[in-house]
């Protein structure tokens, strides 16, 4: 599938992630059908579908919440799972240190200062405190969240909290950065300031995969939109393609719900 | 015998029922988590047996199991009775408050959301950082209320001690309360008690309070 945006330097250099022909099943209910994706440096790819269809799934098999049954998954072109397999404990360990994960409920731990939050991970690796501790404050301010560092995560709103949740996958310094429905939990009014930041990291050429149900967003940052449905990907391509023109009845069944 | 010399004598016995009280919190606490954690074992047969025994501790006297400690190597093996009873009364007391502290951590520890192992997951925390640094903490905060309980009845508990003539606090008032035909020693017994726990309730307050800084 041809796709300009992607397309130019670095399409010869290996995708940060490639998925090839997924399989996972929960019981007897298959969720994943031979699923195959490739995200190249700097893109960004949006998933979007029904709920049921495997969207959320896909991430937490890419960053190994999930066991697959099938198929191949690798980093920088490096098998972390080849046909079925997955690699040895220590070198999953390594490859984790690749991505990030925003969850839905954003997943803070509760009894640390934000600061804490997100450099503890860092620290714990054996990366120097002092330079983790610069990070962290340069990701707050980046996250409009200046002060913040040594507030508990229940004395701030929701948006600020999954601000806090970005900063904290960011601080690990991952190259890819996978978002689980990042603005789901949130109210209304707050999905703003965290799409905003997304933005903001998708303009910077931060890798992203984002399952979402945002539509106009995911129409005006992806650079790939994938349409899933029932664990198969119906439709990918260019979103203004996908969005406008949609080949699959299927998609344009979906869309039309978010057209009232 | 005066109220004077009961409350004297009665007192001599206090050093032995806190000698119950903190030794069975010593030993019981930690080997309740170890007991939760062989509970939520993924191997069948573990959970199984660690299920069983929770299920006898809990569900039969406490102080049929200070006998049976006690005694049971006599009966059993012809052993002689230990001289000094502090240590079959802190043994059975300690597995058997282990029973109950071991299904405390357990709810405590089902409680914590899946997602936050997941977060320590993904950001790279090893299995045992994820439950020291992650999700203990968490625990000990929820189950606080709970584990407060267990300890007030504690208190109370060491008064069983009688059962196996160990010459704690209780044990003693009693045999004024035989030798004097008095109902006193055991209002002093009371009182000294209500003391212990309202000891008790202020230090566990404290702790509360100390992890109040989150929800």
């Amino acid at each position: 599938m041809a796709d300009k945006r992607t397309a130019g330097p670095g399409a010869d250099t290996p995708s940060v992630l490639s998925i090839r022909s997924l399989q996972k099943s929960f019981g007897s209910l298959r969720v994943l059908e031979d699923i195959s994706l490739s995200v190249e440096r700097g893109s960004v790819v949006s998933i979007i579908g029904p709920s049921g269809s495997g969207k959320s799934t896909l991430l937490r098999c890419a960053s190994f919440l999930e066991h697959a049954e099938g198929g191949d998954i690798l980093y920088d072109g490096q098998y972390a799972l080849k046909d079925g397999v997955y690699a040895h404990k220590s070198e999953l360990n390594r490859f984790r240190t690749r991505f990030g994960l925003v969850f839905q409920n954003f997943q803070l731990f509760p009894h640390y200062s934000v600061l804490r939050n997100i450099s503890e991970a860092p620290i714990l690796h054996g990366e120097n405190k002092e330079e983790v501790r610069e990070r962290a404050y340069g990701l707050l301010k980046k996250m409009g969240l200046e002060g913040k560092e040594t507030a508990y995560p229940y004395q701030l709103s929701g948006g600020q909290q999954q601000r806090v949740a970005i900063a904290r996958a960011l601080c690990m310094r991952p190259e890819i950065l996978y978002f689980d429905e990042p603005t789901s939990a949130l109210d209304p009014e707050l999905t703003g300031e965290v799409l905003k930041v997304i933005r903001q990291l998708a303009e910077e050429k931060m890798t992203m995969v984002v399952v979402t149900h945002e539509m106009p967003f995911a129409k005006a940052v992806s650079n790939r939109v994938i349409f899933m449905a029932d664990g198969v990907i119906v439709e990918q391509g260019d979103p203004i393609e996908v969005f406008e023109n949609p080949r699959e009845e299927r998609t344009r069944q979906f869309l039309r719900v978010f057209e009232r | 015998m005066s109220l004077t010399t009961m409350i004297i004598k009665m007192s001599e016995g206090l050093t032995r029922t806190c000698a119950i009280f903190f030794l069975t919190l010593i030993f019981s606490l930690p080997l309740g988590m170890v007991v939760a954690l062989l509970r939520m074992s993924k191997v069948k047969i573990v959970s199984a047996v660690t299920r069983f025994i929770i299920t006898v501790l809990r569900g039969t006297p406490l102080m049929l199991q200070l006998l049976a400690v006690t005694y049971g190597p006599y009966y059993l093996f012809g052993a002689t009775v230990a001289r000094n009873k502090l240590i079959p009364v802190v043994i059975a007391f300690s597995i058997n408050y282990a029973a109950y502290f071991a299904e405390i951590y357990r709810g405590g520890i089902e409680s914590i959301p899946i997602g936050q192992y997941e977060a320590a997951e993904v950001l790279g925390y090893t299995k045992v950082q994820t439950f020291m640094r992650i999700i203990l903490p968490q625990v000990i905060k929820r189950i606080m209320p709970s584990v407060t309980n267990e300890v007030v009845t504690l208190v109370k508990d060491t008064s069983m001690a009688f059962t196996v003539s160990y010459q704690e606090m209780f044990t003693i008032g009693k045999q004024i309360a035989n030798s004097q035909t008095s109902f006193t020693p055991f209002l002093v017994a009371g009182v000294f008690y209500y003391i212990f726990n309202v000891i008790v309730d202020y230090v566990m307050g404290r702790i509360e309070k100390r992890l109040d800084y989150y929800k």
